[in-house]
């Protein structure tokens, strides 16, 4: 007997899923934790960038990853998979989304579909509260977004440093000689097929 | 009063030095006694702490002495789990775009409060664009002017959101531009072939 490999019953994820549940503050049991969560995941795919405090978003990140990975998985005409994407998104017009935007989006794409920082800290030293509040903030973004990014851009910091001057000068060398020899294995192969394409022409006039 | 008498007995002390020498007597034989009333009249009771408190109570008390290095615990905190006094942050960084302090792991407070306030305002257009509508295409933000790069049959089907203002220089449009330009299409052509 050939056991089904077991690694592809579920979709593998590209985020690493704490296996624990985060400690969150539920009031409403763990039917409300649920409802919760969903509240973040809807905002997350639909505003495509939020900000919410750190294990929240971490635990949220972890289904929303799942939901667009199923939807690419399985498409929408996969019943399970809608009545998921029916419970994790409260806005039943980020559904469409999920299956005609974010599924093109990140079927042929390399990394993950989220992507969080730790949003830095409010030293608001007055009120205790907001210090408390924004201890452990994050941002949590879906890849792909309109927004400016996050992070700076960094590519151009050490251009001026003298080995990569001397990589770039390389490089740009490396580029030249390619792009020659191919123009010449080019002009050697068009001697080859003179012939046949004046036969054709031949045909055309006949 | 009581140190009163003591000072009287001083000076009687002093007076019976010069009169009799040094040491003519033991000590206090000539001194003054002093005796409360009510002491001479108490009978002696056993201890009972009802006397002692009255009508008032009794908080816990410590019953044992704290050591002196769980009272400096206590105070200062330990430093195999948790200081109390101030001391340095060994993380802080400085940020290589705008030269603000920041902490290593979290994000650089200056550059992004930037990117949190266009964040804000471009999210707010789209919201104001899309209202309740499906979502069935990407958006595109265009800032003032870009939208005449193309013509109007490049920005169809595509959900336009445009913004009043000129784009912000460090918002570059060509972050997914690849560095290396694919190589060129133009063939190197013999003189005789060109006529």
């Amino acid at each position: 007997m050939n056991a089904a490999e077991v690694t592809k019953l579920m979709s593998e994820l590209k985020v690493a899923v704490k296996p624990r549940h985060r400690r969150l503050k539920n009031p409403g049991g763990s039917e409300g934790r649920l409802i919760n969560l969903s509240k973040t995941v809807t905002a997350l795919l639909k505003y495509e960038r939020i900000e919410v405090h750190y294990s929240r978003g971490d635990e949220a990140r972890g289904y929303a990853e799942r939901l667009i990975s199923d939807a690419i998985r399985y498409g929408d005409q996969h019943k399970p998979t809608m009545e998921m994407a029916d419970f994790w998104l409260r806005d039943k017009s980020v559904i469409h989304k999920l299956f005609k935007v974010l599924c093109p989006r990140f079927e042929n794409y390399k990394g993950s579909a989220t992507r969080m920082f730790m949003a830095p800290r409010s030293y608001n030293l007055d009120n205790k509260d907001v210090l408390k509040k924004y201890k452990l903030l994050s941002v949590l973004e879906l890849n792909g977004n309109p927004y400016p990014p996050v992070l700076p851009d960094r590519s151009q910091k050490n251009r001026r440093l003298i080995h990569n001057v001397l990589l770039n000068e390389a490089r740009k060398e490396f580029y030249l000689q390619k792009q020659k020899s191919e123009s010449d294995k080019d002009v050697n192969e068009e001697i080859v097929t003179k012939h046949p394409v004046e036969n054709i022409n031949e045909t055309e006039t006949k | 009063m009581n140190r009163f008498l003591c000072e009287i007995s001083a000076v009687l002390r002093n007076f019976e030095s010069i009169l009799f020498g040094r040491y003519p007597f033991p000590p206090g034989s000539l001194g003054l006694i002093v005796h409360s009333p009510s002491e001479t009249t108490t009978t002696p009771q056993p201890f009972s702490i009802k006397d002692f408190i009255g009508d008032g109570f009794l908080w816990a008390v410590p019953k044992h002495r704290r050591s002196i290095e769980v009272r400096m615990k206590r105070k200062y905190g330990s430093p195999q789990y948790k200081m109390k006094t101030l001391y340095e942050n060994k993380k802080l960084q400085i940020c290589d775009t705008c030269g603000n302090y920041y902490e290593s792991g979290i994000l650089c407070g200056f550059c992004y409060d930037k990117v949190r306030k266009e964040t804000t305002l471009i999210k707010e257009k789209i919201m104001k664009k899309l209202h309740l509508k499906p979502i069935d295409s990407d958006v595109v933000v265009l800032y003032e002017g870009e939208k005449g790069e193309h013509a109007d049959e490049f920005w169809e089907g595509k959900r336009i959101v445009e913004m009043e203002k000129p784009r912000p220089q460090w918002f570059s449009k060509n972050l997914l531009q690849k560095t290396t330009q694919p190589n060129a299409t133009t063939k190197e052509v013999k003189p005789e072939e060109l006529g």
